[in-house]
């Protein structure tokens, strides 16, 4: 018996979601996974903090400043104000239900003065960088370049001054990597939300109300999985050409991804809605709507869960296979599948271009599927071969 | 079991019909059409087409009609079995696509019996010394083998084998050298061997884990059934408990999931395509996308929807061909 096994008593009292959580974490590759998953997230929100031309502080003759402030855009200060919004208002959610009209005010009050702030100061795009320019004292970042930013040290080998290497106009692949992995990551992440989204909707109504409903979802789940995935998002992106969009890469990637979710969720609605409680919560008076959302889907949250985890990990491949050939996020926005797409004309020496571009999806990709591996193991333990 | 295939094939219809649709409403409601793009000289290169030329043009290929309408022609040529001829070069897409299957079928073909003679022994020794370090190592380098990413993979490898800085042994890209027109017979062979080792290589360690991983399970499963026990109390030895018991009902699953493996294949096929710049399907595609060439897209997809469709009904088939307890009555 290993040291962190509960008692039986505590056996006995946990919920579903701490028996699951319990097993996750005795496997050590999941775990492992799942902290390697973390520390990318920060390392991506924490991107320009790590990487930046500019100076985090510089003292000129005993006037301190900030210059990296200067240089974040609109959307970096979204980002760094907000999450701990989200964060303050997370822990405080308790409180709100004293006065929970005057919080909501409270709220909108700061996100419209952030937002009004962020409307009048336009981001200063200050192409000077701090490395060069003396200074009493200066603090620069990890890795003193911009990913966007060209140095004259082309295709130099990684080296202490560009850890990573650069590429064919001396940008740092460093640079480009940490600033790259918020692309890859949010991409996979948001993506996967949205197929979730239309998988789980569709697959669940299928499930619930069957007939015409479920034979017409089951005959378009049929037509999208006869596309090979990548073949499809190539043909709607080269089709619809909006290139370097973001968001527009996250919805075809989404809206082509979502069918095996929505079989999955299908077969526990159909499996879950013949059994008793449904048809109890329902003599008790429960509409449809709650029923689904109260009774079917925490039951079948488990296995939806294992697939939207293998699901990001698939997304994430998909983002950087379309970048790779072109039709993805482009120069000079740094994506992993970028840089990789910029190696392949250099491949005969550049080594560094591939390498680490290379090695970070897969760290990405293996733990994400290791994650998904344990919560596998986590939900249902009779499919666990060990 | 007539019944049900003839069921099965009917259900088809409906199917190709929906792609076909699908497929057919993308390209029409996407803006500009492939007489636009080739008339449109500047970028796309070539002469500017006067505007009559490119209202014959329209007019020709049906692109000012409905899509609904076009759709419906489009369909009674289909089963007619003409595909129509490419708007690009006027080539007949039958053509087309004929000179550029055989190399993307021997690819995936060969990827994916290579995948299956590598898999099926890995899964059983994993199973057979299951929880072990043998065990171990090859569930987690398969597993590992699993998230690299192809492309990714094709760009290491062509950067130590082949015309890098280190070895060169094989060629970088293309499906034959240059000078091949001159060759005989035995040399092109060869030539084109070798410059498909690295695609194939590719293409296979992918679904070798894939598949690998579920022989494992399978194997396990079958050594977990009750005649396994059976067969080692009376005595039998552990060769012929492991290979003629266990292994010929842990193939069963096995053989069926080529199904699933093919299309993924075939999609894996385009990029691999892409980076070694061989003239496949993938490469057709590409191109026709990219000149909205309206009959090729049209005919590529009907092709690559019938292969998933037919190999699916293939997995069907095939369950109740290698098991005989399976019955579709």
């Amino acid at each position: 018996m290993n040291a962190d096994a509960p008692s039986s008593r505590e056996i006995y009292s946990e919920s579903y979601t701490q028996r699951i959580w319990r097993h996750f974490w005795s496997d050590s590759f999941a775990r492992n996974g799942l902290r390697t998953i973390i520390a990318l997230f920060f390392i991506a929100a924490l991107a320009p903090f790590l990487a930046n031309s500019h100076a985090l502080v510089r003292v000129d003759d005993g006037q301190v400043s900030l210059p990296i402030f200067q240089s974040l855009e609109a959307i970096e200060w979204r980002f760094l104000l907000y999450v701990p919004l989200a964060a303050v208002v997370y822990f405080l959610r308790g409180r709100f239900v004293i006065r929970p009209g005057l919080s909501f005010l409270g709220v909108v009050a700061v996100v419209a003065a952030i937002e009004i702030v962020l409307a009048v100061t336009h981001p200063v795009n200050d192409p000077t960088n701090d490395r060069d320019r003396p200074a009493s004292f200066k603090l620069m970042p990890l890795i003193p370049y911009a990913p966007v930013e060209s140095t004259p040290d082309q295709f130099a080998p990684p080296s202490w001054k560009h850890l990573c290497g650069t590429d064919s106009t001396g940008r740092d692949i460093a640079a480009r990597m940490l600033h790259g992995a918020r692309t890859s990551l949010s991409i996979g992440f948001i993506a996967q939300s949205i197929a979730l989204l239309v998988g789980v909707s569709l697959g669940g109504f299928a499930g619930y109300y069957r007939g015409w409903f479920d034979i017409g979802v089951c005959r378009f789940i049929e037509i999208m999985d006869c596309f090979p995935t990548l073949l499809l998002i190539l043909a709607v992106i080269g089709l619809f050409p909006a290139q370097n969009n973001m968001f527009y890469i996250m919805a075809v990637i989404g809206l082509t991804s979502w069918t095996g979710l929505a079989r999955l969720v299908r077969g526990e609605f159909l499996r879950l809605g013949s059994q008793p409680f449904p048809q109890a919560a329902r003599a008790l008076g429960a509409g449809d709507f709650r029923v689904i959302t109260r009774h079917l889907l925490p039951n079948a949250l488990g296995p939806i869960l294992v697939s939207a985890t293998f699901g990001v990990a698939s997304a994430i491949l998909l983002e950087s296979s379309l970048s790779f050939l072109g039709f993805g996020m482009q120069a000079p926005t740094p994506s992993w599948g970028d840089i990789l797409s910029d190696a392949r004309r250099y491949i005969d020496f550049a080594w560094w271009l591939a390498f680490f571009p290379g090695l970070a999806i897969l760290i990405t990709l293996v733990s994400y599927n290791f994650v998904g591996e344990g919560l596998r193991d986590a939900v249902d333990p009779r499919l666990k071969v060990k | 079991m007539t019944t049900y295939l003839i069921r099965r094939v009917l259900l088809l219809i409906p199917t190709l019909m929906g792609i076909t649709l699908l497929t057919f409403l993308l390209i029409r409601l996407s803006p500009g059409n492939a007489a636009l793009l080739k008339g449109g000289g500047g970028e796309g290169g070539g002469k500017a087409m006067t505007a009559e030329v490119r209202e014959q043009m329209i007019k020709l290929y049906g692109l000012d009609k409905p899509p609904l309408i076009a759709y419906g022609d489009w369909i009674a040529r289909s089963v007619r079995l003409d595909l129509g001829n490419s708007i690009v070069d006027h080539r007949s897409v039958a053509a087309k696509i004929g000179e550029r299957l055989p190399l993307t079928m021997s690819l995936a073909g060969s990827a994916l019996i290579l995948s299956y003679l590598l898999a099926i022994p890995l899964g059983i020794a994993a199973a057979l010394k299951r929880g072990q370090i043998v065990d171990r190592t090859i569930s987690f380098v398969v597993f590992v083998l699993y998230s690299i990413p192809s492309f990714a993979a094709a760009l290491f490898l062509i950067l130590l084998v082949a015309g890098g800085d280190y070895l060169n042994l094989l060629p970088m890209y293309g499906a034959n050298s240059i000078n091949a027109p001159e060759m005989g017979p035995f040399t092109w062979l060869w030539d084109r061997i070798l410059h498909m080792i690295l695609p194939v290589v590719c293409l296979t360690y992918a679904s070798l884990a894939s598949i690998s991983r579920y022989s494992r399970v399978s194997m396990l499963d079958a050594l977990g059934q009750d005649f396994i026990r059976t067969a080692r109390a009376k005595g039998l030895p552990e060769r012929l408990v492991v290979f003629r018991h266990a292994l010929r009902n842990a193939l069963i699953p096995i053989i069926t999931i080529f199904a699933l493996e093919l299309p993924a294949l075939i999609g894996g096929a385009v990029i691999i395509e892409e980076i070694f710049s061989l003239p496949g399907m993938g490469q057709l595609m590409f191109q026709s996308i990219d000149t909205k060439d309206e009959p090729v897209i049209m005919g590529v997809t009907v092709l690559a929807a019938v292969v998933t469709l037919l190999s699916y009904l293939a997995a069907d088939i095939l369950y109740v061909v290698v098991d005989p307890r399976i019955t579709y009555e």
